[in-house]
């Protein structure tokens, strides 16, 4: 996208970890903070024109750009397979993506709902989960990829063009197993989108 | 002389291959096929072999997919496989669980995006194969009991399970965007567990069946032996 972006990495998103303990019988740590901060950089990187990272308490009027993107954990889930009753491990992690134009006002809040799910190998089944968030990470990636524009039309904020805010958020969910809906292309469509957004 | 000399290597092959044939559970295999459209496979060109979406309700194991490429490359008819992770990446994100055709009508389309149809030509890629099903535990019984105390210990009992191991395949031609057909594999074996003092496993290696069963089948419709 003909874009120049900066990225704002909250804090507390770049130390995320989640942490729980499961019927009283297992006790599990995600990290997910650094994969995270990699992850959005070389996503936005790779979609925008120009990236800037820039940490937490920098003031944004030190930078030029055309839109500021603050992605934040809404919420992160997992389930093993002693819940779930199979041989998987799933993992569902919410996004939020707050667009700002470059004067500063909200042009848009998104939240992608990822999801991943991975079988079970070996008997601790750390590797199985870490592939499961994985998974759910690629998967917000993709939602990304196709979907960014269509939920925020961050491209109209190209050269100091300002957004109108939108009331309500954009919302791409995954958060169930949704049945397959193939579009006109064939294309496997779940959590909203739709391949005419390009 | 020489017949005495080699009788002792000769019996212990027998006896090799007899206790390996005793300590094997009992497994039955069906493959078909079902051809709809001609196939072949030029030099140059290869093969990828994908699980189909959990997202459509799939579970085909990541195991069976590694052994199928496997079995599938090996040997001197081995067909040219590309791993399906190396696939997914270089084409990224149009092969994700979420965003996988779903059915050929769809490739076309696909192959306009940018870049989708060169990464295709550069690995080689000429039939892409879906896979659905997984293998199950359908049924058990038995019971078997261990102990041990200062003296020593051992187990007395007798255990069975039956996996049941259900796949099929279905092969997509990007020669024509169209669908060649579907390969299916269905295998169910039981194994035994019988102990008095020691047990001695009779372990029906389901899938293992399943997929040297599919590869076989794959192998010989892709290159249209049949």
């Amino acid at each position: 996208m003909p874009l120049d972006v900066a990225l704002r990495i909250p804090e507390e998103f770049k130390q995320f970890v989640h942490e729980e303990n499961i019927l009283g019988k297992e006790s599990w740590s995600i990290d997910l903070g650094g994969a995270n901060e990699t992850f959005f950089t070389q996503l936005f990187g790779y979609l925008f024109n120009s990236l800037t990272v820039i940490g937490a308490n920098d003031d944004a009027r030190d930078y030029q750009f055309d839109a500021l993107i603050e992605p934040t954990i809404d919420g992160f889930e997992f389930s093993v397979p002693n819940q779930s009753k199979t041989e998987t491990f799933a993992v569902w992690i919410r996004y939020r993506l707050r667009v700002y134009d470059r004067e500063g006002t909200n042009a848009s809040n998104w939240t992608v709902s990822a999801y991943g799910k991975s079988q079970k190998e070996g008997l601790s089944g750390s590797s199985a989960l870490q592939r499961a968030a994985l998974l759910a990470m690629r998967d917000a990636a993709a939602l990304i990829i196709m979907q960014l524009d269509r939920a925020t039309q961050i491209s109209a904020l190209a050269n100091g063009g300002l957004a109108t805010p939108k009331p309500e958020s954009a919302v791409a969910d995954a958060r169930d197993e949704p049945a397959a809906i193939p579009d006109e292309s064939g294309i496997f469509v779940i959590g909203g989108i739709n391949d005419d957004a390009e | 002389m020489t017949q005495n000399k080699l009788l002792p290597e000769v019996r212990s092959s027998l006896l090799f291959a007899t206790l390996a044939l005793c300590l094997t559970g009992c497994v039955t295999t069906r493959v078909e096929d079902a051809r709809v459209n001609t196939t072949g496979l030029n030099e140059g060109e290869s093969v990828v072999i994908m699980a189909k979406s959990y997202h459509q309700g799939n579970k085909t194991e990541s195991e069976y997919v590694s052994c199928l490429e496997n079995a599938l490359g090996r040997g001197s008819k081995g067909l040219r496989v590309i791993p399906s992770q190396q696939f997914v990446d270089s084409l990224f994100p149009w092969f994700e669980p979420r965003t996988a055709p779903a059915e050929t009508k769809g490739l076309t389309k696909l192959m306009d995006r940018p870049g989708v149809a060169d990464a295709v030509e550069e690995m080689g890629v000429r039939y892409i194969v879906w896979l659905d099903g997984d293998t199950e535990r359908v049924a058990q019984g038995g019971s078997l009991s261990c102990a041990a105390g200062p003296g020593g210990g051992g187990c007395f009992g007798f255990a069975w399970w039956q996996n049941d191991a259900d796949y099929e395949a279905s092969v997509w031609d990007l020669d024509g965007f169209e669908s060649a057909g579907t390969v299916s594999a269905d295998v169910s074996g039981t194994s035994f567990l019988p102990a008095l003092v020691v047990p001695i496993p009779l372990i029906a290696r389901t899938q293992t069946a399943a997929c040297k069963g599919l590869a076989d089948q794959l192998r010989a419709f892709i290159v249209q032996t049949t």
